[in-house]
């Protein structure tokens, strides 16, 4: 007797309800995720019922593949970087039960469109349906329908699928590390390039981008939102091919999917490779070099070493490395000033430690065990986050003004990216102490607990608005002051960015003291 | 190893609790619990799994706050004077709560430092530490690729490095090879032998047994019987004052006669 796919649908369903049941919090953090989700719904369903609704089947040749194809790339990259995916039904769960593998993968499947993204999206792309229906009548509507089911089912397997094989496919530990950095320095070019492509499409003529659309339309990417507009222009043979390109696509990924599911249902092996030996002192081993070697030196030691070896942590650097770099360039190269975009990059900086103490999960533990004081606590992690981003913060303004043929604007620029980088962590540290969560202990490194994770996010981007806001009057002194700015501009930024540190750092200082043990608390696992 | 049990009431308790409470949601996890640990004592807690062992050594070392009632570490006040109580104190948390990604020594090296000791003595006592575990002083494994025993033997390892008083240690057998395990109750008694005391937690009765000369059984979050290994043994086994104390069942043969 083999199970059809509805107790794992009941099983994710129950999960769910559980997780939210006498949690005030995480009821609150789920009621904001529906918000959001019931937002890009609307939104999008808009944005891609507008061709229809103004009878443009020209825009409508453009916008449908294109976005399409974006929201399959959405979830395809946005789970792997900054959400992860849900791991409530984990595979390796099942690993004991007697379920045939086509079983288990029917059951995943379809329990994976359960939830907020996929609604959202199924809501989202019907805008292409009411596109279609008014362009070519009922015919094309049906298609589009079909064509739109079939990119849900896409969006869920690429996602499945290309997790799967990245996270758990990957045995060794050191490879998973690798594919992490990897997957975060592919996805977060993505967001430059763009950039590079909205402002190429302000100048560009439109012809450009719809041979770029018509090309991605025949891609897997874009092909099943093509379907009904295929239909209303009446040409069935091409609806019909790209429904089967569509399908073939969803079959291959689900047959990947299927083949990786084994490693991930047996878990990692740790490498066999024997470390090198050393004979240095433990101290010695420990401490970087010119850092005292006394509790604020250690600390501040382990910091570093761990923005550097644990895999969230790195991911998280080299995904601003990436944003930081080229956001700034991409803007400079397109309008010639950087502008408030030098504000954001400081204020994205300090964003890095939004979450510090949950990277550190129950192992924090051994600082509360020490009884640590909260000053030094929170001055040794900025420190340590400090010692990572200053130097990128030098290279941003070097970079800047190089490129804006101003080479004389960079000691200013650097004090305006001070200023936001001090207001961020101002604002940041207490945040990181009050509203800290846990990350599942999951061999996943892309894993989120599951229930609400998009809404994390909500915190940290509160806290991104904060620090631009604050930061918004250096900017306008440096706009009205533009020549003078060029030699006040360091120390002034410099002493607005350490007053902001200071305040909020003894702000979060005080909240350690006060709420250590509430603190572990909120970053263990399982509780 | 002796200890002078005549002696406890002129020393002040190295642990005492007092009426200690805890709440999960609406899960009484720990119920009003009180008891205290003589100074020098091997000191085992035993429970069935889900008896609030772990909760209740989390309350008595600063992990975790109380709903209500006081914890005292050799005199200090956990909760009201932390710092004294924890300088005097060295930890095995459940679990694996290690810094992970650093290596043994590395590891060894942030707690002595973080201890506020100087770094002649955490180098010193880190190698010989590092070398009487077996753990290789020089070896550049991070943690998190040690094996279950390793890292129990690494975590006592930094609980010890700075000589502390009072050792809680939270299930320090569990998942450990048999040499591991007699490893690390040679340590354990030798330092109670040298006046240390040890509080630690287990559900296995074999070693309890062997090493206490106290002990407390706790269940649902209760405490049923606590004081020294003879008087609560009685002339029966350990296991079998367990089993009636915490209320378990005797399979009769009658039930799963399917099997």
């Amino acid at each position: 007797m083999t199970p059809g796919v509805m107790p794992f649908v009941r099983l994710k369903l129950r999960l769910l309800a559980n997780g939210l049941r006498g949690r005030p919090a995480r009821i609150a953090l789920f009621v904001a995720g529906v918000v959001l989700a019931g937002l890009f719904a609307i939104i999008g369903y808009a944005i891609f019922a507008i061709p229809g609704v103004a009878d443009r089947p020209g825009a409508a040749a453009i916008l449908l593949p294109l976005g399409g194809a974006g929201i399959v790339l959405g979830w395809l990259f946005l789970p792997l970087v900054f959400f992860g995916v849900d791991e409530s039904l984990d595979p390796a769960r099942f690993a004991l039960l007697p379920l045939r593998r086509g079983t288990l993968i029917r059951g995943l499947f379809v329990a994976a469109l359960v939830g907020l993204p996929a609604l959202a999206t199924l809501a989202a792309t019907a805008g292409m349906v009411q596109s279609a229906a008014q362009l070519g009548g009922v015919g094309a509507a049906v298609g589009e329908l079909v064509g739109v089911l079939a990119g849900l089912l896409l969006c869920v397997a690429v996602s499945r699928a290309v997790t799967s094989a990245f996270a758990t496919g990957l045995r060794s530990r050191r490879s998973r590390d690798l594919a992490a950095i990897v997957l975060a320095m592919f996805a977060a070019a993505i967001g430059p390039l763009q950039l590079l492509a909205l402002s190429s499409a302000q100048r560009a003529d439109w012809r450009a981008v719809g041979t770029v659309a018509e090309v991605v339309g025949w891609t897997p990417l874009g092909a099943p939102y093509g379907i009904g507009l295929e239909i209303a222009s009446g040409r069935w043979w091409a609806a019909s091919l790209k429904l089967l390109i569509a399908l073939a696509a969803i079959g291959g990924l689900l047959r990947w999917w299927s083949a990786t599911l084994e490693n991930a249902m047996i878990g990692t092996v740790a490498s066999t490779t024997r470390a090198a030996v050393t004979d240095r002192d433990p101290v010695a081993l420990l401490v970087l070099p010119r850092l005292p070697r006394n509790r604020f030196g250690a600390l501040v030691s382990r910091e570093v070493r761990y923005w550097w070896r644990e895999t969230r942590r790195r991911a998280s650097l080299i995904t601003f490395t990436m944003v930081g770099l080229f956001l700034p360039i991409s803007m400079t190269i397109s309008d010639g000033s950087p502008g408030a975009m030098v504000i954001f990059v400081g204020a994205l900086a300090a964003l890095g430690l939004a979450n510090q103490f949950g990277f550190d999960g129950s192992a924090y533990a051994a600082n509360v065990t020490v009884g640590v004081p909260g000053r030094v606590e929170i001055g040794s992690r900025a420190a340590a986050h400090a010692i990572y981003t200053l130097p990128l913060l030098v290279a941003v303004s070097i970079v800047v003004g190089a490129l804006a043929g101003q080479p004389g604007r960079i000691p200013s620029t650097f004090g305006l990216l001070i200023a936001a980088y001090g207001v961020g962590l101002g604002l940041v540290l207490p945040v990181s102490v009050r509203t800290a969560y846990a990350f599942p202990a999951s061999s996943n490194p892309f894993a989120m607990s599951s229930g609400a994770g998009p809404a994390k996010g909500l915190i940290a981007f509160g806290v991104l608005l904060g620090a631009i806001v604050i930061s918004l009057p250096l900017q306008i002194v440096a706009l009205l002051l533009a020549p003078v700015w060029l030699w006040i501009g360091l120390p002034v930024g410099v002493a607005y960015g350490t007053a902001a540190y200071l305040i909020g750092s003894g702000i979060a200082a005080d909240l350690v003291d006060r709420r250590a043990p509430e603190l572990l608390a909120a970053v263990t696992p399982n509780r | 190893m002796t200890v002078p049990e005549q002696r406890q009431g002129e020393r002040v308790p190295a642990m005492s609790l007092r009426g200690l409470v805890k709440n999960f949601d609406t899960k009484l996890a720990v119920s009003h619990l009180s008891l205290d640990v003589p100074a020098g004592s091997f000191y085992g807690i035993l429970g069935p799994n889900g008896a609030g062992k772990t909760t209740t050594l989390s309350m008595a070392v600063g992990l975790l706050r109380p709903d209500a009632g006081q914890a005292f570490l050799l005199g200090y006040d956990v909760w009201a004077d932390p710092a004294a109580a924890k300088a005097r104190l060295g930890v095995l948390p459940d679990g694996v709560r290690l810094f992970d990604r650093l290596t043994g020594p590395e590891l060894l090296a942030y707690h002595g430092l973080l201890r506020g000791m100087d770094q002649a003595t955490v180098d010193q006592r880190a190698r010989e530490l590092l070398e009487v575990l077996e753990l290789g002083a020089g070896n550049r494994t991070l943690v998190v690729d040690y094996s279950a025993g390793m890292k129990k033997k690494v975590g006592l390892a930094c609980a010890l490095l700075h000589a502390p008083r009072l050792l809680v240690l939270d299930e320090p057998f569990e998942a450990v090879d048999p040499v591991s395990a007699a490893l690390i109750r040679d340590i354990l008694q030798r330092y109670v032998a040298g006046g240390g005391t040890v509080v630690f937690s287990s559900h296995v009765m074999e070693v309890v047994e062997r090493l206490c000369d106290h002990v407390a059984i706790l269940s649902d979050g209760v405490l049923r019987l606590q004081g020294p290994l003879a008087d609560v043994r009685g002339d029966r086994s350990l296991e079998e004052v367990f089993v009636q104390v915490v209320g378990g069942r005797v399979a009769t043969g009658s039930e799963l006669a399917w099997l």
